[in-house]
């Protein structure tokens, strides 16, 4: 049974357009993913012991962060400069730029707050598409099927609805301004079908999507007059009022000389996004730098509610080599487009357009079964077989998937004559905090939009959700915070909620050692740049 | 990921004037990374998409900028980390371009140093994408707005070529402007459209949304 190959063995033993044989039977899903997907690992999760999520199942890697101590207290606090504005928007990205723009669409003064470059995020990176249920024969309710049926079943009906029914206005919304869409020969927007969508619904930019989607943001916010933007500055904790139930602001570090600064606002978006770089059961990732779980730490000291801690979505097709790409992603559009998946022995192992979810548990079964493709360079994989779809379909990879023959070019791979070795890549945090259809969560003042959001991909997302997400709820984020709180009480800032969150890590007996956020993964040695952050930690 | 440097041969090279030992198989960052040079912030995305990365590159006599994350080390290379770039000149926003008819007299009082492209390549040099940035900017100036887009597609927005630019034409956000005005102007794709008024006379059940 065991045949597992080397690459060189592999790729002699492959020919395009073999007969890749009949699908096998299909495990009964339940089974394969208990089995094989990497979020039922033995010891992968744990129990959290302190916080809204109290007894409730976690990542052991985020329960970490999770039940840490800030980075900061008052005494950080004495003298530090203060800035006023309505809506503070934490997060550079797709969610943060267009929570950003619909708030100061509703006259809000805005100040937009990122740790690393405006629009250097996961949205830039994202390649497939973003789904709209706009062909005739499509609609609404079997966008909102496919959503909670891939999410088994587990995301909130009132958030998917609003998900979907947002998606044909965020098209236009986006158009306006000034995003391209692929067209068809008679100009209609071209669609593509997804693993696990009934009907051709993504539609995309090549496989550029999320490049031009987050070029078009940054330079909206850019040229917006009624947004200010304040790039290197990561929030490093939130504030509260005096009883510390409710947000009145964030404390920010400037990554270039390492001052602290107090932003009072009237309203705060997190819009940080997810945390890859977190390297859940030691994946590589396909997320940005960034991605280290930050706004779920910051909203769940303040008391914040979150969900699906414990489920994460792995793409199925993430490069094994060369090195340097190790993780980053091959989009989903391939496979939409025919390409097959392919084991050691050239068969056929799964349906390519199941849920991401299925096929990752059925690619992680096959290598750790056995029939697995070993590179020199370390790993394992499977076949994507670009090479056969090109046999298939002369031309269609230059035309639609410039960005993946951009970079396979620069490791001296040609995916038209050969086959592309692929694995699952840590992706996407499948929950994130509770919030309404305002993008509000369970703390007044503080909302949240984009994949530090939960409940709408319940336990699996499917292509061209997150997309359709964070513009669709970043807007919605914006425009309810930028209506409320028009509170004038005392503006009194506090880090009331840092301290209770200590007290139950001590009365819990857990260690007050660890600290979070992380801003940035270790292996970056953020110490050497950031004296703040080091002094900070060698202080208790 | 990125392990302290070990055994093994090693490449030697110079990070922002600091000499550093790294594996081969490394990238800049990488290499930064592992031997701890500060001050390296602008870094984002690691495949080559986000722009940030940007950075001085002196091989030999030769000098050019390049994206770090996409940069493998190589013996005796010196480099150096860029500064982000400035906040773009170009003032405009699309809503107030409201008539198509004045769009090439609007692009050139938005962009006025487009026309005065000298034709020095430097911006071709720069770009770590392989953009005819050059032919794109003149496509722009004879208002073929879609074709100057087009050729843009894969702009990353490191804004390499605006640095290296003497007539500080900022070819990325001409080949931006380009691209946008094409989509507001000309992008109106039937199949979205049928759906949207199709909503309009007939919105979703009034209550639905409320949570």
């Amino acid at each position: 049974m065991t045949c597992s190959l080397s690459y060189q063995e592999a790729l002699a033993a492959y020919r395009a357009g073999a007969d890749p044989g009949p699908l096998p039977e299909p495990m009964d899903p339940d089974r394969l993913l208990s089995a094989y997907h990497p979020d039922y690992l033995q010891g992968s999760k744990t129990t959290l012991a302190v916080g809204p999520n109290a007894g409730e199942q976690c990542q052991r890697e985020l329960a970490e962060l999770l039940q840490a101590e800030a980075v900061i207290d008052e005494v950080d606090l004495a003298g530090v400069p203060v800035a006023d504005t309505d809506v503070l928007v934490i997060g550079g990205g797709g969610a943060g730029c267009a929570a950003a723009l619909a708030a100061a669409e509703r006259g809000a003064r805005v100040l937009l707050v990122t740790k690393l470059r405006l629009g250097d995020s996961n949205t830039v990176m994202a390649e497939g598409g973003i789904q709209a249920a706009i062909e005739p024969g499509d609609s609404a309710q079997k966008h909102m099927q496919d959503t909670l049926r891939a999410g088994h079943h587990a995301g909130n009906p009132a958030l998917v609805a609003a998900l979907v029914g947002d998606g044909p206005d965020v098209i236009r919304w986006l158009i306006r301004q000034g995003m391209q869409f692929d067209q068809t020969e008679s100009g209609d927007l071209h669609t593509r079908p997804a693993g696990g969508t009934s009907a051709a619904r993504v539609v995309h930019c090549r496989d550029y999507t999320g490049l031009e989607m987050m070029r078009v943001l940054r330079e909206a916010v850019i040229q917006h007059r009624g947004i200010e933007v304040w790039e290197q500055h990561s929030a490093v904790e939130l504030l509260s009022n005096e009883s510390g139930r409710k947000c009145v602001g964030a404390v920010l570090a400037c990554r270039t000389d390492q001052s602290l600064g107090i932003v009072r606002a009237r309203s705060v978006i997190l819009a940080t996004g997810g945390l890859g770089r977190l390297h859940l059961n030691g994946f590589p990732t396909s997320n940005h730098l960034g991605a280290t779980g930050d706004g779920l730490v910051l909203a769940y000291r303040m008391g914040v509610k979150l969900s699906e801690l414990d489920s994460f979505q792995y793409h199925p097709t993430g490069l094994v080599n060369p090195p340097l790409l190790s993780g980053k992603l091959v989009t989903e559009g391939i496979r939409a487009a025919g390409a097959l998946l392919l084991n050691a022995q050239g068969k056929r192992f799964v349906d390519e357009l199941q849920p991401r979810d299925i096929v990752s548990a059925a690619i992680i079964r096959e290598c750790r079964e056995g029939r697995g493709i070993h590179p020199s360079s370390g790993g394992v994989g499977v076949w994507l077989d670009t090479a056969g779809l090109e046999r298939s379909q002369p031309g269609l990879l230059e035309k639609q998937f410039p960005k993946l023959l951009a970079r396979t070019r620069i490791a001296g791979i040609d995916p038209r004559a050969e086959p592309i070795l692929v694995y699952p890549t840590l992706h996407y945090q499948n929950g994130g905090a509770v919030i309404d259809v305002n993008g509000a969560t369970t703390v007044p003042g503080l909302y949240a939009a984009g994949e530090v959001a939960g409940g709408i991909h319940g336990r699996n997302r499917i292509m061209g959700n997150a997309l359709l997400e964070i513009i669709g709820f970043g807007r919605r984020a914006g425009v309810a915070a930028a209506l409320s709180g028009h509170d004038r009480g005392p503006k009194k800032i506090t880090l009331e909620h840092v301290n209770r969150a200590r007290r139950a890590l001590a009365l819990a007996g857990l260690p007050l050692a660890r600290r979070a956020p992380l801003i940035l993964p270790a292996y970056t040695a953020p110490g050497k740049d950031l004296t703040f952050m080091a002094n900070s930690r060698s202080k208790s | 990921m990125t392990e302290n440097v070990a055994s093994g041969p090693a490449v030697e090279l110079t990070i922002n004037g600091q000499a550093v030992r790294a594996e081969a198989h490394m990238t800049v960052v990488e290499a930064a990374w592992a031997n701890g040079v500060p001050r390296v912030t602008g870094v984002g995305c690691l495949e080559g998409v986000c722009g940030s990365c940007r950075i001085l590159l002196r091989r030999g006599k030769e000098v050019g900028v390049a994206l770090a994350c996409e940069t493998l080390v190589e013996p005796g290379i010196e480099v150096l980390f860029l500064p982000p770039p400035a906040a773009p000149r170009h003032q405009y926003e699309l809503a107030e371009l409201s008539d198509g008819w004045d769009l090439q007299a609007r692009f050139q009082e938005i962009f006025p140093e487009a026309v005065r492209c000298r034709h020095c390549h430097g911006c071709v040099r720069s770009c770590p994408k392989g953009i005819v940035v050059e032919e794109g900017v003149a496509l722009a100036v004879a208002g073929h707005f879609r074709e100057a887009g087009e050729a843009f597609l894969e702009c990353v927005m490191c804004e390499l070529c605006d640095t290296a630019c003497p007539e500080q034409i900022a070819p990325a956000h001409v080949g931006l402007f380009c691209r946008r005005v094409t989509a507001f102007f000309h992008l109106r794709p039937p199949n979205l459209i049928h759906r949207l008024e199709e909503i309009r006379q007939d919105p979703p059940g009034g209550g639905k949304e409320k949570s």
